[in-house]
């Protein structure tokens, strides 16, 4: 009975220990529990995310092709990267990219910063005036598509009728789509008129982010408004502004919704941008194999370009 | 250098009354603090000086010159704000050097390279100035901001809490540098506190305001000694000014109108008495001196005492006043 007694003490010190709540409930460790709640969120990434992409990889080096299932696969190697990167119409597309998505960076940028800067002035009205010039951003990128389509058609379109208006020229003397010279502007100042009011967004709160009292310091310290702009507000919003552009830049440079709508690459292949080219070689053409390197060298390029320019940001931020 | 004047000056934010006909004067050379708790209109005075803010009524002279409608470029002063008004993607030698370069001034950059290295010197931040404003603590970045007011020679210099976000070892060595830099350049400076330890070590003359209106302004040893009302009498001393009922002191002579004697605490004597009407409720030991905490019918009363007084918590004790301060019923001052 001496010993039996001697191990009930421990055993009742034991049993006194509380166990952590997890392992009493059902047996399960912190980090199992943490695992079960981030599990589905995983699956689902992998089924949607990082499957895709890897499949994407390995059909780029094949020539499969989505409308034949059943034909045999055969590998290709690296030829369909080497096809696209010497392909002349591949760089035409590219160049396409390039001048749309610096042209409405370019205008976005300036145009939205000059929105905000007026905004922010707080006139009377203000907040009426924001939330007007928010409204195209509110809008699907199909109805914008669909409509400036309409206002750009030279015999019934309200922008031919307006820009005779004001120039006196023959409304029906240019057509913005159909144009080779007109068409890749008409896609600009459409992108444009739609996503300056994000970079207003972005910009407004940058230019809110300042504290009078840096102005107000400024002010006594007998700084002129020029050099109160160019000391304190345009360095204190630019990484705002930064932000903006990044956000534009990455979504143009797949711009798809609203040049597939207005003129669907024409005339000819003048506003052909990346993403048309994508979708003809993958859905008109099928060369599931071809585009898909297409697509990885584009995700190449959007990803490096962010990574750089992410960087630098960083480092305006950190100044 | 020049005299701020102020006269019947008011200024309402929406239904609150900020400042109200304010009259003050902050003389050439002279140190002025505006002394008060939170809401009594000083920042808003200092403002208006500055003329970040316009009056509603009333009229402002800047060495004579009237700028009640002027901006604050050409009125010629300097501001250190509560806040550290940095511009943040600047070096701390662009921050000092950036009212030098106002195109107003046109400073060789030698000359000013010259200032802004004296003036660092002075604040003992010599070493940063090629730091980056927001890559220093918050007491160096205080400095920065005084310096930049400094390394120019303004009509008057206004500061508003400069030394509030310093820790209390900084606070009083800069509380020193300050006033031997006015004292030396001859600058006005009207200087916004709450704090009663700068306002006594630091000013020429000190001006109590209460909700927007200057209650008292004189040298700091008059405010201590001789204020107009309660109020005044509260602001300053630590512990504050033990303010009991007339009747607990009926034995002192005193004008017939007193409702409240005020007495500082250095002006109360404590004998050990058993037939005395106190009784000691807490000693405080802060090393130099002693408070003691004495109950009197059913007032308190702060007591400083020597610290080798041979008194112990309990002990029946009687006081005796010296220079008591008589206040009537509205709180105002009553001489005899």
């Amino acid at each position: 009975m001496q010993p039996a007694a001697k191990s009930s003490f421990a055993e009742r010190a034991a049993t006194a220990t509380p166990e952590p709540l997890a392992r009493a409930v059902r047996g399960l460790s912190d980090r199992a529990i943490a695992w079960l709640f981030i599990s589905p969120t995983m699956a689902l990434l992998l089924a949607i995310n990082i499957f895709p992409l890897i499949w994407t990889i390995r059909l780029s080096f094949t020539n499969y092709r989505a409308n034949r299932p059943n034909a045999e696969v055969v590998g290709v190697g690296i030829d369909h990267f080497a096809d696209i990167l010497t392909d002349p119409d591949v760089w035409a597309s590219m160049q396409a990219t390039a001048h749309f998505v610096f042209w409405t960076i370019l205008l976005q940028t300036l145009l939205g910063f000059a929105l905000a800067w007026f905004v922010d002035r707080r006139f009377r009205g203000h907040g009426f005036w924001t939330t007007a010039i928010l409204i195209p951003m509110m809008l699907s990128p199909a109805v914008v598509g669909n409509f400036w389509a309409f206002l750009y058609q030279p015999q019934i379109g309200l922008f031919n009728y307006v820009v005779s208006f004001f120039t006196g020229l023959d409304p029906s003397s240019f057509e913005m789509i159909g144009s080779v010279k007109l068409a890749p502007w008409a896609i600009v100042l459409v992108d444009t008129w739609m996503w300056t009011p994000y970079v207003m967004l972005i910009c407004l709160a940058g230019l809110r982010s300042i504290p009078d009292y840096i102005y107000e310091a400024a002010e006594v310290d007998r700084a002129s408004k020029w050099r109160q702009f160019w000391t304190i507000t345009l360095p204190m919003a630019l990484p705002f502004i930064m932000l903006a552009v990044l956000f534009r830049g990455i979504e143009n440079f797949k711009m798809f919704d609203l040049v597939n709508l207005l003129t669907n690459g024409g005339p000819g292949s003048t506003t052909e941008v990346a993403s048309i080219t994508l979708k003809r070689e993958a859905f008109e053409k099928w060369r599931t194999g071809y585009s898909s390197a297409f697509a990885i060298i584009l995700f190449v390029t959007v990803f490096g370009l962010a990574n750089i320019y992410v960087k630098a940001l960083n480092r305006v931020k950190s100044r | 250098m020049a005299e701020v004047l102020l006269s019947g000056v008011s200024k309402r934010f929406g239904d609150t009354e900020a400042v109200s006909g304010l009259d003050l004067r902050a003389g050439d050379g002279e140190f002025t603090v505006l002394l008060g708790p939170t809401g009594a209109g000083k920042t808003t005075t200092l403002r208006l000086v500055a003329g970040l803010e316009k009056p509603d009524a009333g009229r402002i002279h800047i060495g004579g010159r009237d700028v009640t409608a002027t901006a604050p470029a050409p009125r010629d002063v300097s501001f250190v704000f509560q806040q550290y008004s940095l511009y943040p993607h600047l070096s701390v030698y662009d921050n000092l050097a950036f009212p030098l370069r106002a195109p107003a001034r046109r400073l060789p950059e030698a000359q000013i390279r010259a200032r802004v290295e004296q003036v660092a010197e002075l604040l003992r931040i010599g070493d940063k100035l090629a730091n980056r404003a927001t890559q220093l603590s918050g007491g160096q970045m205080q400095r920065v901001a005084i310096g930049r007011a400094l390394v120019r020679r303004p009509n008057v210099y206004l500061m508003d809490e400069p030394l509030s976000s310093l820790d209390s070892k900084l606070r009083a060595e800069l509380r020193v540098e300050l006033k031997r830099i006015q004292r030396d350049t001859g600058a006005t400076l009207l200087y916004v506190t709450h704090d009663q330890a700068e306002a006594l070590t630091m000013a020429t003359r000190i001006g109590v305001l209460d909700r927007g209106r200057l209650v008292q302004l004189g040298a700091p040893r008059d405010i201590y000694e001789d204020p107009v009302n309660t109020y005044v009498a509260t602001r300053l001393g630590s512990p504050g000014i033990n303010l009991v009922p007339r009747s607990l002191f009926p034995g002192v002579a005193a004008p017939a109108a007193t409702v409240t004697i005020g007495v500082r605490t250095e002006h109360l004597r404590v004998q050990r008495d058993p037939a005395g009407s106190g009784r000691v409720a807490r000693i405080e030991h802060l090393g130099d001196q002693n408070h003691l905490h004495v109950t009197l019918a059913d007032a308190t009363v702060v007591v400083l005492a020597d610290p080798d007084a041979p008194l112990a918590v309990g002990d029946a004790v009687a006081l005796q006043l010296q220079s008591p301060l008589f206040f009537g019923a509205d709180g105002n001052r009553l001489r005899h």
